[in-house]
Formats: structure tokens, sequence, C-alpha cells
């Protein structure tokens, strides 16, 4: 399973907030605290089991003066990170915490 | 482009660059990144120390608390503590808590636990509550009941944090010290590393929460103090010799909100600046030793408190080197005055107060400084007049 074929959503047991721009995220378990800059940060706010890697690279397309091949291989490059973390989870397997869900 | 590869950064291992990196951002734009919310006055202990009255007169529905922490989320708090009063004595609880992790706020509890039960504690990890902060006065069930005045109440305790535990919860113990404990601390220390379980030591007993005095006849003197600040493992009440790795062992204050770091530069602390408290009320203050009233969440939004009150904008434009004595003061290092004891204690939020002085002298003194004199005491004793010498030895026989 590549990072670039999965629909990914955020682990529903982190705490995060974005502040001044940046997804500053804690990871309960381990009391661990990450933050990603405000690029990073775009792509945290579309993973919501939803959008497709395609979809998030696009964005960032739009958003960014960035070719459509290096925004896809960034984004998957991004979401392998938060995946080795435990940060996100493919969007069909998340049944996360009862009660820590998105909103 | 780069899309920044996460950072991990440890926020539970003390202070960490991209902590303070965040704690500095949030203090800059005054963001509310921390509130400690009393969800109620009522408990199911009664110690001695307590600096609150235990009656309901009228908290928050669960309703208006689910509404608060829908205006905090919009605020951009992101570390929520709960704390009391016993908060297990809500009934909604759960319900609150379920909300909290909706709108991703890192929660952490404080409690007596008497009430934790196996089900509750897999149900708060369930929901991804961090941190469970309990209150232990001592190892000695004599001494720990006898300042809660629940008989049976430290085995209940204790047997609430293996439960905890199992659940993967970090736990740790807060132990306020007061004359009835004192001599307990090197148990609770052992205690505390037998449970594996990190833990603070904290001297701070504060007037009641309407101003009444008698809780301060629980403190421990500066003196008295000495075994416990020249303890090696509890390195945190010595400023020089803050390890950023070391574990989260400290003595300090319970109402911490563990994210002071040098991000608060010439502030005295984080309250009003990235901090807030909110009473079970509705009240919001600066901190929970700040009682100075910014507005309450039963008339205003919390933005519009948090961005408009007077009274914050007062506690924020505080500047440690501005302080009319405490500037000027040669031992000011060693002091951890708190602005909400100088108005509580000296009637004055910039002003010095006796308590800070007296520990900051010990401290002082304990690190081999020769001159250890507060500036309030080096200016008291400047305006008072030299005694004469046929009543200095009066006195100095009579003291004989």
């Amino acid at each position: 399973m590549s990072a670039a074929s999965t629909v990914w959503q955020r682990n529903p047991v982190l705490a995060w907030r974005e502040i001044t721009g940046s997804a500053v995220i804690i990871s309960p378990a381990e009391s661990v605290m990450h933050e990603l800059n405000g690029t990073g940060s775009v792509v945290w706010r579309m993973l919501d089991g939803q959008t497709t890697v395609e979809q998030i690279a696009a964005r960032l397309c739009t958003e960014f003066d960035v070719s459509e091949e290096t925004a896809l291989q960034d984004t998957s490059s991004l979401l392998e990170e938060l995946a080795a973390l435990k940060l996100i989870l493919p969007a069909q397997a998340a049944g996360g915490a009862k009660g820590a869900t998105a909103p | 482009m780069s899309l920044a590869a996460p950072m991990p950064g440890g926020c539970a291992k003390g202070p960490t660059p991209l902590m303070d990196g965040v704690v500095s951002r949030t203090v800059r734009r005054h963001l509310p990144f921390g509130v400690h919310f009393d969800l109620t006055y009522r408990c199911n202990e009664r110690c001695v120390h307590c600096y609150l009255d235990h009656e309901d007169y009228g908290e928050l529905t669960t309703a208006e608390i689910l509404a608060v922490l829908e205006q905090l989320a919009e605020a951009g708090t992101l570390l929520l503590t709960f704390s009391g009063g016993e908060i297990f004595l809500r009934p909604d609880l759960f319900e609150i808590l379920e909300e909290a992790r909706r709108r991703h706020f890192d929660v952490s509890l404080k409690t007596n636990a008497l009430l934790v039960t196996p089900q509750k504690a897999a149900r708060l990890r369930e929901l991804g509550v961090r941190r469970v902060q309990i209150s232990i006065y001592s190892d000695d069930p004599a001494v720990h009941d006898a300042v809660t005045k629940v008989p049976g109440s430290l085995e209940r305790t204790l047997a609430a944090i293996p439960l905890l535990q199992a659940e993967g919860l970090h736990v740790k113990i807060a132990c306020p010290l007061m004359t009835e404990n004192l001599a307990s601390f090197p148990g609770v220390l052992a205690l505390a590393e037998r449970l594996g379980v990190s833990y603070i030591f904290d001297p701070t007993i504060t007037p009641m929460i309407d101003g009444n005095a008698e809780p301060l006849a629980h403190r421990v003197s500066g003196t008295e103090l000495l075994p416990v600040l020249q303890e090696p493992k509890l390195r945190g009440c010595r400023p020089e010799s803050v390890d950023a790795s070391a574990l989260p062992v400290s003595v300090g204050s319970a109402s911490s909100s563990g994210i002071e770091r040098d991000a608060y530069d010439d502030l005295p602390c984080s309250a009003g600046q990235n901090t807030c408290y909110i009473s079970p009320y509705g009240d919001v203050y600066p901190c929970v030793q700040l009682p100075v009233a910014a507005g309450n969440l039963r008339r205003e939004r919390f933005a519009d408190i948090w961005s408009g009150s007077a009274a914050l904008e007062r506690v924020r434009a505080v500047r440690q080197s501005q302080l009319p004595v405490c500037s000027a003061c040669s031992i000011r290092k060693y002091c951890e005055r708190c602005p909400g004891l100088a108005l509580m204690e000296g009637g004055d939020l910039v002003g010095a107060y006796e308590r800070a002085c007296e520990l900051a002298e010990v401290k002082a003194r304990l690190d081999g400084v020769a001159d250890a004199v507060s500036e309030l005491h080096r200016r008291q004793r400047a305006t008072q007049p030299p005694m004469p010498f046929a009543e200095s030895a009066a006195s100095a026989a009579a003291a004989r």
C-alpha cells in the first residue's frame, strides 16, 4: 500500500490545533509534539478521509508555485512520514478513539 | 518546494526547541494556548489546606460547558486541563471529555482518583486523555488521610494508579507540601519512583479564593523546606541546574500549566499571556492563583473576554524588568515570584511579597550567595531606625 494510492485521514486519537498557520499535533500515547510548516499544514487540513493524494497535490499547485509532479512527489513523501509516525491512518482503517472523531 | 518533515519533540520531557517555538508564538500573539478549567468546586475530600469552599453556587450546565469548549477551540486553545474540586463528581464528566476530544484538545485531568474504576480508566484511554495528575500527600495512610480528612483515602487513591497505568495513561503525582506532610516527601518520592510515575512537590499554599488566609497556617517556612530544596532529585527547584532533558520532576506550582519556558522572557509567567483559568461558574481569570475577574462566559463569549478585558490587559502589561522593587533585587534569579500571590498576599500585582523573598533567600544561601538578602528586605532594613544601644542590649538579654 503506497502513500500515493491511499486515502488518508488524521489519526483521531491525536490532539491538534492550527496555531499561527502551523498544525501543532500532540500524540497522547507518547506525549510527543509535532509541528508542520505552513505548506504541510495545508496538507494536514485536507486529510479528512475523503480527499485523495491527487486532489491534495492539485490544491498545492493552485496555492503554491510548484509543478504537479513536484507537488505529488512531496505530498506522498510527507504522507509516508506522517503514516510512519502514526499521525495518519488509511481512511478505511481509522476506527479511532470513540468520541474523538472529527467535528 | 518543501513540505517540511514533521519535527518530533518531547512535550512531556521538559523544554524543547519545538515547544519553545510554539509557546513563543502563542505568547507574542496572545493566543490562549492552555486553559485550566475547574468543572466543580465540590469535592469528596476536605483537605486542610484547600483554597476552595466546596459549595455549588450554580455551576455551568453541561450545555454551557460544551459551548465554552467550542469557543476555546475557535480561539486556538490546545492544552486543556480539567480540574476541581473533584471532577469525577460531575455526572457529565465523560460527556464533557468526549466533546473536548472531538474538538481535538490535548486533555489532562487533575483528580484525587477516589472514584476511578477500571471502566472509567478504560474510557479515559478510549477518549485519548493524555495525562492524569493525582494528589498524594504522603505514603503513610495516617498522614495522607489526616490531610484529606477521609479515612482510607490513600489506599483508594493508590489503587487507582495501576488502573490508569494499565490503560497507558500518563500518571503524575502532585504533592503539596505543608506542615502536616513535610516529613513525608522522601516517602512520596520513593513511592512515585516505585510506581514509575512523574511527580511534583509544591510548597505553594495559597489563601482561599475568597481571600481567607486560613490555609496559610499550614505553610512550611523556607528553613523547614531545606531538606526538600537540597534533594538532588528535585533539580527543578534550583534555577541554574535545570536540565532540559530531565524528566519532569520538580518543585513548582501545582497550577503550572507545565509550559513555562524561556519564551516568556521578561514576563512574570504565562497567566493572561497564553493561558487562563475558568471557574465552574464561568468566570475567566488570568490564572487560578490570580483571581482578577476578566469576564463571565454566561454573559460574554470567550474571544471577547480574552481580547477585550481590561483586567487581562493590565496583567499582560507587567514586565519583570519594571517591577518597582523586585527588578532591583540581586537574588531575583532564585525567586519564583507569582503575580497572583503578590496581589493576594501583598495587595499589589507588581509588588514584592514576603513569601517569595523568604524562599529566594533560602535558595540563594543554598547556592552559596554570601549576601542573600532580597531587595524588599534590604529596603525594609534601610528604613528601620537604628536600635538604641541600651534597648538593643536589653533585647539581647531577653532573648537569652
